[in-house]
């Protein structure tokens, strides 16, 4: 097997099993919460990060409203946990729920993909955001499903399936971490297959390969699927962690996150959102236990990083690398 | 080029970013454990954005309270160690930052000193850890009233909706009858704490004064800059009385702005949020006449409990309490007493020594100037609430008049039956 090849699976999924293994043993090694805390939001946040990094990083597509998704698959997992159907299921709730919460993503995707991609630019950026708006009046506006602008109140069970009880907090790490592992594997053999390269076409120069026969909105559409995706799948995560779901996750606030991240981790390098990702958690962690000047230190983050390294900390060390 | 300089800019960046890392990875991250000894208690709040004087004025209370219990050699010479937090009002912020206090900085109890949305999040937290939870800010009645948001560890120590709403409406419906105020406009947040306090006020008027009719309503945004729409609304309908639960910045600009088109002239104002200082010192020459429950003055409850209160607050900080002080004055005076009763950290034995527990409180109006925390939903009954009208001086209220407990409690039992809550 190449293992120099980029879209080798067996490898990824290799290097992904070997760092989920060697998460399980840094959970034993250093066993405080905290910790365990910001490394599964790390992945929750990557995965969202990433999601939108497809939109930007290789379509070159800026999304202002992908919070959207995130918030339609954690709303869908709640108020699918909150409902009777959990009695029936009994162990099968939360497979079925975060396979819903990614469904309803993608058909919610593919209703507003279908519309906005025929835009570009800022058009295409401002009626995302719109859209998101829309959602999260809706949210807002329906009090007696979605609990309006307290969010989904009570939390919800969360039955065990096939020997995980997600109640458990080693139980909740090891799957959210597999489950956004393994995603990730399957998103890098998209990125770097054919797929993958028409959007880096379509980025650098949408007229060619419309020439060459390529259906440019076709594969702008479905970017658009996957990307929301992944952010549903992420936001599933997130209230199966938080143990709800919140307006402001539908608000245009939290789409500016994944983008905070893409701009520190890269968004030029395949993992440079989920470093970015890193990058926002630790520097949330620190600043709120050190100081109320949240906004002020990540701003002058950011700066440092755009100022300073011109680019992302991923992409700013693959090049230092390559260099070398 | 060949560089003049023996740094580059990039090179000074490098090393303030390298030596900002190394200090930030000595001193603050991870956040654990500093004093083991210390009895911790966790405060998430929001200490940044438009309402960080809530988590000034909470921040405030507590230091005063923990400085003084900490002077007098604590419980056995165990300190209490206060780490306040700002969420940013964001509620998943919420609920990470109380994982941390459970998790990493292994607080022995929770103040919840948030705003609604985010004591949501934070009640599943602690639902889930089994953390001592004191709820201080949050006025939504379903936190503590619904059975299926209700849990063992949760208490609640600030005011509540349905006790504001038949409060007011009792008030109310005297002047009603008095003034024969029929027609009546109100003016809303739009969101849930807004459209419930309106409804939950309406109902309860209809009950005391039946025959009230409401000719319009007004649902301007949260933290909305401009009232106009709203007041032409009323300069055209000619209420004979608006009700409002605006508050903070939202309730000055609407009374400011309202001002100007003498609104206040031909219909009287009941806003339930008004009186608290750091609301009235914001309007501009606040005018005469205006009705507001006593969210926190001074002047009442009448006791030199109260003033005694607020001159050692005002002496410590230079400022008046607000009401978000007085409800954490009391979540904290009740807490420190259940270490000291139980002589323990351990979050069954406080939650038991919490649970019906009735003290003297500067607030209290039950039996001995008193307030309880009621034994079936762990939620304060029996605090001072008066209405009365604005002066534009010190005391900045006069005529108030105390709301009957008996009936507040007769009618939010009939409230919750009708919810299925009871």
């Amino acid at each position: 097997m190449n293992l120099l090849k980029k879209d080798n699976f067996q490898r990824d999924v290799f290097l992904g099993l070997l760092v989920w293994f060697m998460l399980i043993i840094f959970y034993y090694i250093l066993p405080d919460p905290g910790i365990h805390d910001i490394i599964q939001k790390v992945f929750i946040l990557g995965l969202f990060a990433m999601s939108l990094n497809i939109l930007i990083g290789y379509l070159g597509l800026i999304a202002f409203g992908h919070a959207a998704f995130f918030a339609s698959g954690a709303y869908t997992l709640g108020l699918f946990l909150q409902s009777d159907f959990v009695l029936n299921l009994a162990g099968f709730s939360i497979p079925v729920a975060i396979v819903l919460a990614v469904l309803v993503s993608s058909i919610l995707a593919t209703l507003i993909g279908v519309i906005c991609i025929r835009l570009k630019d800022i058009y295409f950026s401002f009626l995302t955001l719109a859209f998101q708006m829309l959602i999260y009046s809706i949210i807002l506006a329906l009090v007696n499903i979605t609990g309006g602008d307290q969010g989904l109140m009570g939390g919800f069970p969360k039955p065990p399936f096939l020997g995980i009880d997600l109640g458990k907090p080693f139980d909740f790490y090891a799957f959210t971490i597999f489950i956004s592992i393994i995603t990730i594997v399957l998103l890098r053999q998209l990125i770097e297959s054919p797929f993958g390269y028409g959007l880096r076409m379509i980025r650098d120069n949408s007229e060619r390969p419309a020439a060459l026969g390529f259906n440019n909105q076709k594969h702008k559409l479905i970017a658009f699927i996957i990307a929301g995706s992944i952010a549903g799948l992420a936001g599933s995560l997130q209230a199966l962690l938080d143990v709800g779901a919140y307006p402001e996750w539908a608000f245009w606030s939290k789409s500016a996150e994944p983008l905070f991240m893409i701009l520190l981790g890269g968004m030029h390098s395949f993992l440079g959102p989920l470093m970015g990702a890193l990058i926002f958690e630790i520097l949330n962690d620190f600043v709120t236990a050190n100081t109320r000047y949240y906004g002020l230190v990540l701003g002058l983050v950011i700066l440092c990083f755009v100022l300073g390294l011109k680019k992302g900390l991923l992409d700013w060390l693959l090049i230092k690398l390559n260099r070398k | 080029m060949k560089k003049l300089n023996k740094y580059s800019r990039r090179d000074i960046l490098k090393t303030s970013a390298s030596t900002a890392s190394v200090f930030a990875l000595s001193t603050g991250f991870p956040t654990i454990l500093k004093a083991e000894n210390n009895i911790k208690i966790g405060v998430p709040t929001i200490l940044s954005g438009r309402v960080a004087q809530l988590g000034i004025s909470v921040s405030n209370a507590l230091n005063m309270a923990v400085d003084n219990f900490n002077k007098s050699g604590g419980l056995d010479g165990r300190n209490i160690e206060l780490i306040i937090r700002d969420s940013r009002a964001k509620p998943d912020e919420a609920a990470r930052v109380c994982r941390n206090f459970i998790n990493s900085d292994k607080v022995d109890a929770i103040i919840n000193a948030e705003a609604s949305g985010a004591s949501f999040a934070v009640q599943e937290v602690i639902r889930e850890s089994g953390t001592l939870c004191l709820h201080t800010v949050s006025e939504t009645t379903s936190l503590t009233a619904d059975p299926s948001i209700r849990t063992w560890n949760a208490f609640r120590f600030s005011r509540q909706g349905i006790h504001d709403a038949v409060g007011s409406a009792e008030y109310a419906a005297k002047l009603v009858k008095e003034k024969g105020l029929k027609k009546w406009m109100s003016i809303g947040p739009d969101y849930a704490y807004g459209r419930d306090s309106t409804k939950t006020f309406f109902d309860m008027l209809q009950k005391f004064a039946p025959g009230v009719e409401i000719v319009g309503q007004g649902w301007p945004k949260l933290f909305q800059p401009d009232y106009t729409e709203v007041i032409t609304q009323i300069v055209r309908e000619k209420p004979d009385a608006i009700y409002s639960c605006l508050w903070g910045g939202d309730l000055v600009s609407f009374v400011n702005q309202a001002i100007l088109y003498d609104t206040f002239k031909n219909s009287e104002l009941f806003a339930i949020n008004l009186a608290d200082y750091t609301t009235m010192s914001a309007i501009k020459n606040l005018p005469k006449g205006l009705h507001s429950a006593t969210r926190y003055v001074a002047a009442w409850p009448n006791t030199q409990d109260n003033r005694d209160y607020d001159k050692a607050y005002t002496d410590l900080y230079g400022d008046h309490p607000t009401n978000w002080s007085w409800e954490t004055s009391i979540a904290i005076d009740y807490l420190i007493n259940a270490l000291k009763e139980t002589g323990s950290t351990d979050n069954k034995k406080l939650a038991e020594a919490l649970k019906g527990k009735t003290r003297k409180s500067f607030m209290g109006v039950g039996e001995g100037n008193s307030v309880t925390i009621r034994n079936n939903d762990q939620t304060l009954v029996d605090y001072s609430i008066g209405w009365g009208t604005t002066i534009p001086n010190d005391p900045f209220v006069k005529d108030i008049q105390s709301v009957d407990w008996n009936t507040i409690k007769e009618l939010e039992k009939e409230w919750l039956i009708n919810k299925g809550w009871l």
